[in-house]
């Protein structure tokens, strides 16, 4: 008996004892908490370490010019090995336990699409995810008002892609290779289209997220005499493909989507990846327009190693302009809503690092176009103009 | 027709390869199986962490040498068959002393979470960017009967024959070899006929740190490229050990052959003529296993054990 | 309450449960992010139901499961299945998917009748692997790969949508779940288990039909696992075939190992054990060296984890549940210990 009532005491002393909240979770006067999930541990852990990288880049140089409003930016980055369900337990701990302000760049199809629950039931805005799925600026699904893309989606990718295939030989057998999962779904999607409209079907082989063995999808693309194969994947996928197609003989034109537009591809797969062509919705890294040249600048100040340099490393920069632009008009007291309210009021917004961004109540994608790149001696050189 | 049996026979020679390196594996697990009863779940790791030795070893020497030639690779993997020594003794130390006494259940536990630790930590010493292997016999290839072998593939399975045979000689005709059969089917009778025991498991482990790691040298080539995920091929390997009865080294040989080949046909050929078997490719291995065992539960090769009241 | 010994104290049981139930409060009061450590004591009170069955299997009836993520897989997608695409009720969904599970149990229970240590071991591997793949197969019902959306649950009316409400109902029947299983333990059910577990040869010998014990021990622990995952899937909202893979299924096990294998509350110690470590001491000690080495989370995170199982299994080959024990008696016989060293 004593017990319990020792017990009951004890909790009434707690529970009416100090709750600390701030005004706006992630906001103090000094700082801005910003919470990132990457794949630290899985099947692009390669991107878990450039694309943060490229973010933190930016974000000491504009924290150098004194932040946003007198405010630092600081992001802390979690690991979701590219599991939609670690990534449920990471934005949980981001939100409710670090109280980060918004989440920024979350890599992956599947795992984005995994925390909408969370981004629902807290009200917590999801700025730039790094996938290209066009799912993300669906305004349809849950959480929608809380996203905002910077990508051209999957579908018109595939779609991009499979006319100029077309466009140039009109006799081509297409293969394409997709992801079994959210990332394949939506390029499906796209590429139902363009059979549509060309009046062709294309051989669809499948692939699990993260497998490392492609010879049977390989070896049916040949037994399909295709002569033009998309692959749907990230940066192992297509260098593992083209290897083993070399390894039996095997050598149509290969194309990619755009998460296999980093030169690492070109890098990794050394003379086979000759000739590799993917899109790019973004101004190039090595181009001279204001964007890339900052990035130039900022990477020879910082020493990053020429390895590190590229398309991945410049994404997470140029996806930290528009958080930092949607910050800035925040305000000077900065909310959730008044994030959101901020980025809708983004119209023909000029980078420097994408073509015009607009959002506004309906509309939060971000790219409309794409131009394709492709590699040449190791180099990647535009092939075509802005086309969509 | 032709075209038909063309591709087959293709696989066949392809899956036999691929299974030579599951025989390897397997020739790993059996071994220690063989001595000690305890089932190495870390074989899988053994074998990565060969890869990247090995790796880490022809990039050395090859800067050193100025280029890659085949004495580089000689080398590298000299120095790898060393490293392994080393690591089985090692591994001898962690596994074997704190837990002489214990049930097989807890130090096969123990294995489980040797293979957790050694995953991480090469994943942490090697850095997440992906390593692109290169191949001592570049990717020449031999054309004979309308079929293409490449010349690996042809040095997977002559190593694999050869490492077999020496086993089987091993544990058949020498003492010692005898001597650790007797000590896996009782070791404290093994300890009273004079056995040394103890020196027994670490020979044991060594020989099949060994075997992993020429395994890995042997397998990473084939991967377009190289990470941690290449110790899950020690599970694949498994149903090979299994479907020849653990304990029994031409068992392991067949159970791995058996099913790189089904391995290799199920994802050419059938997948191609009937949708389905592409989803279940990757578990193919597992549903004959499983078969296999309901019909004979101690493998196709494997002994009953007597089990004395 | 009258224990199993003249002198047991059973007491505490009453209290540990108010304590249980008062923790969200007292959690409210003292820190704003209390709604991330109750999500983290959810999962570990979902995993408590299914460890205390998967005890029942490995550690009373000496069957060992390297597969038991299967049956959680399994319960969850047949949950979200009937409640979402049928349209059955959340609290019939929370008895009949159990029943199907257990089902599923008895499947693998029939090759486990000839199949025998070690490679019943690896069949049930095989198993878990097989339900995974085949769950990516039927993915015009379970999402295949991109995972599946899961609606909340709700009793009677009254829905349980938030941490908050899904801690009270996981823990009910959390402790639900240990009550009964101790039960089994203690009665005729438990000491077939165990004779199983000690000797096939003696049991059979002294009457205990050594197939049906061996399916009941099966089915049992399908039904707890499966209980376990309706509740997973309804209260994380989300499920997908990544998380229901080999390395849960290890998890498990070493839950129930570290615990203490052949004990209830040991798998309960082991389970929150892990749980806790994995989600907040290990991140806690790797933010205080990650000042100094950069490190990769995920595989840092596994590191630890292992090294921790490792020593486990060496120095500690009783677990958590024996550890307790050990101290128990030290502090009741204080201060008569003996000097040799008790281990």
């Amino acid at each position: 008996m004593k017990q319990i009532v020792s017990i009951i005491i004890m909790s009434a002393f707690i529970w009416t004892g100090c709750e600390n909240k701030a005004t706006s979770p992630g906001v103090t006067d000094t700082e801005i908490l910003v919470g990132n999930i990457q794949d630290l541990s899985g099947p692009i852990k390669e991107l878990g370490l450039l694309l943060p990288a490229g973010t933190n880049m930016y974000l000491d140089y504009i924290n150098a010019q004194g932040g946003v409003h007198g405010r630092q930016i600081k992001m802390i980055v979690e690991d979701h090995g590219y599991n939609p369900q670690k990534a449920v337990v990471a934005a949980k701990k981001l939100v409710e336990k670090d109280q980060v302000f918004c989440l920024f760049n979350v890599v992956g199809t599947s795992p984005a699409e995994a925390i909408r629950p969370i981004l629902e039931e807290s009200g917590v805005p999801l700025i730039a995810p790094a996938t290209n799925s066009s799912s993300m600026s669906d305004m349809s699904k849950q959480a929608a008002r809380y996203i905002f893309h910077t990508d051209a989606g999957y579908d018109l990718q595939a779609r991009v892609l499979i006319d100029y295939i077309m466009e140039n030989n009109k006799d081509a057998v297409i293969g394409f290779a997709y992801q079994d999962d959210d990332y394949g779904a939506n390029a499906l999607q796209g590429c139902a289209v363009a059979e549509a409209n060309h009046g062709i079907t294309v051989q669809k082989e499948s692939f699990q997220r993260g497998a490392t063995d492609f010879m049977g999808q390989t070896m049916n693309f040949m037994k399909g005499g295709c002569t033009d194969v998309i692959i749907g994947g990230i940066v192992r996928e297509p260098v593992t493909i083209m290897k083993t197609a070399q390894k039996i003989g095997f050598e149509p034109k290969f194309y990619g989507l755009m998460p296999t537009v980093d030169p690492r591809v070109g890098l990794l797969a050394g003379e086979v990846g000759e000739g590799f062509i993917a899109p790019y919705h973004a101004y190039h890294p090595d181009s001279d327009e204001a964007g890339p040249k900052l990035y130039q600048e900022l990477c020879d100040k910082n020493n990053v190693p020429a390895k590190m340099r590229g398309i991945y490393h410049y994404y997470g920069f140029a996806g930290a302009h528009v958080l930092v632009e949607g910050l800035r008009r925040a305000g000077k007291n900065p909310t959730r809503e008044r994030l959101i309210k901020g980025l809708e009021t983004l119209k023909n917004w000029e980078s420097g690092v994408f073509p015009p961004i607009t959002y506004n109540r309906n509309d939060h994608a971000g790219a409309e176009s794409l131009y394709l790149l492709q590699l040449q001696e190791g180099k990647q050189v535009g092939i075509t103009d802005w086309r969509n | 027709m032709s075209d038909l049996l063309t591709g087959l026979l293709q696989e066949s020679v392809s899956g036999i390869a691929l299974g030579c390196i599951y025989a390897l594996i397997a020739l790993g697990f059996t071994l220690i199986y063989k001595a000690t009863e305890v089932v190495n779940f870390a074989q899988g790791e053994i074998m990565m962490v060969g890869a990247y030795i090995n790796f880490f070893f022809v990039t050395q020497f090859s800067a050193m040498a100025g280029e890659l030639t085949g004495w580089v690779f000689l080398a590298a993997l000299f120095c790898s068959i060393i490293f392994a020594v080393l690591f089985g003794i090692i591994l001898d130390y962690v596994i074997n002393r704190p837990m002489k006494d214990e049930p097989v259940f807890s130090i096969i536990m123990a294995t489980i979470s040797l293979a957790i630790i050694l995953r991480s930590l090469t994943a942490m010493i090697a850095g997440p960017i992906s390593l692109v292997p290169v191949s001592p016999f570049g990717d020449s290839t031999i054309k004979t009967a309308g079929i293409v072998i490449s010349v690996l593939d042809l040095a997977i399975i002559i190593c694999a024959v050869i490492l077999m045979s020496l086993f089987f000689f091993f544990f058949n005709k020498t003492r010692w070899g005898i001597a650790m059969k007797a000590t896996s089917e009782d070791s404290e009778a093994a300890q009273l006929m004079g056995i040394p025991v103890k020196q027994v498991y670490r020979i044991v482990w060594v020989f099949a740190a060994i075997v992993g790691v020429i395994s890995g040298v042997l397998l990473a080539p084939r991967m377009a490229l190289l990470d941690t995920t290449m110790s899950y091929l020690g599970l694949k390997a498994f149903p090979a050990a299994i479907l020849g009865g653990f304990g029994s080294i031409p068992g392991a040989v067949a159970g791995g052959i058996i099913l790189g080949v089904i391995e290799t046909v199920s994802m050419g050929t059938l997948s191609f003529h009937f949708e389905w078997i592409k989803e279940i490719n990757d578990i193919i291995v597992w549903i004959v296993l499983i078969a296999v065992l309901m019909i004979r539960p101690d493998g196709l090769f494997g002994i009953a054990k007597v089990k004395r009241v | 309450m009258k224990g199993r010994y003249e002198d047991e104290n059973l007491n505490w049981i009453p209290l540990l449960i108010l304590a249980v139930f008062l923790l969200p409060f007292v959690l409210k009061g003292v820190t704003f992010s209390y709604k991330y450590y109750l999500y983290i004591l959810n999962m570990a009170g979902i995993y408590i139901i299914l460890t205390v069955g998967l005890d029942l299997l490995s550690g009373f009836t000496g069957l060992m499961s390297l597969g038991h993520a299967a049956f959680l897989a399994i319960g969850a997608y047949t949950s979200a299945i009937l409640v979402d695409q049928v349209g059955l009720p959340f609290e019939l969904s929370l008895i009949i998917t159990p029943v199907i599970v257990g089902l599923f149990g008895l499947v693998i229970g029939f090759p486990a009748l000839r199949i025998k240590g070690i490679y019943l071991g690896l069949t049930t591997m095989g198993f878990g692997f097989i339900v995974k793949r085949l769950i990516i197969a039927f993915r015009e019902w379970t999402g295949g790969s991109a995972g599946l959306h899961v609606s909340s649950a709700s009793i009677f009316g009254y829905p349980i949508k938030n941490d908050w409400d899904n801690y009270f109902m996981i823990y009910t029947f959390a402790i639900l779940a240990i009550i009964m299983t101790r039960r089994i333990i203690k009665s005729k059910l438990g000491r077939a288990f165990m004779a199983i577990r000690d000797s096939e040869q003696a049991a059979q010998a002294s009457g205990i039909n050594l197939a049906k014990y061996k399916l009941i021990s099966f089915f049992i622990s399908g039904m707890f696992a499966g209980f376990a995952g309706v509740l997973f899937a309804h209260t994380s909202h989300f499920i997908s075939t990544d998380h229901f893979d080999i390395t849960l299924s290890i998890f498990f096990i070493v839950m129930v190992l570290i615990g203490g294998i052949g004990s209830i509350y040991g798998a309960v110690l082991g389970t929150l054990f892990v749980v806790l470590m994995e989600n907040m001491f290990i991140p806690l000690f790797e933010d205080a060296l990650s000042q100094y080495v950069n490190l990769n989370a995920g595989d840092f995170q596994a590191f630890i984890f292992g090294l921790i199982m490792l020593i486990f299994i060496i120095f500690q080959p009783l677990g958590l549940y024996g550890m307790w024990l050990k101290m128990r008696i030290y502090w009741k016989i204080f201060p008569f210990n003996p000097r040799k060293r008790f281990t």
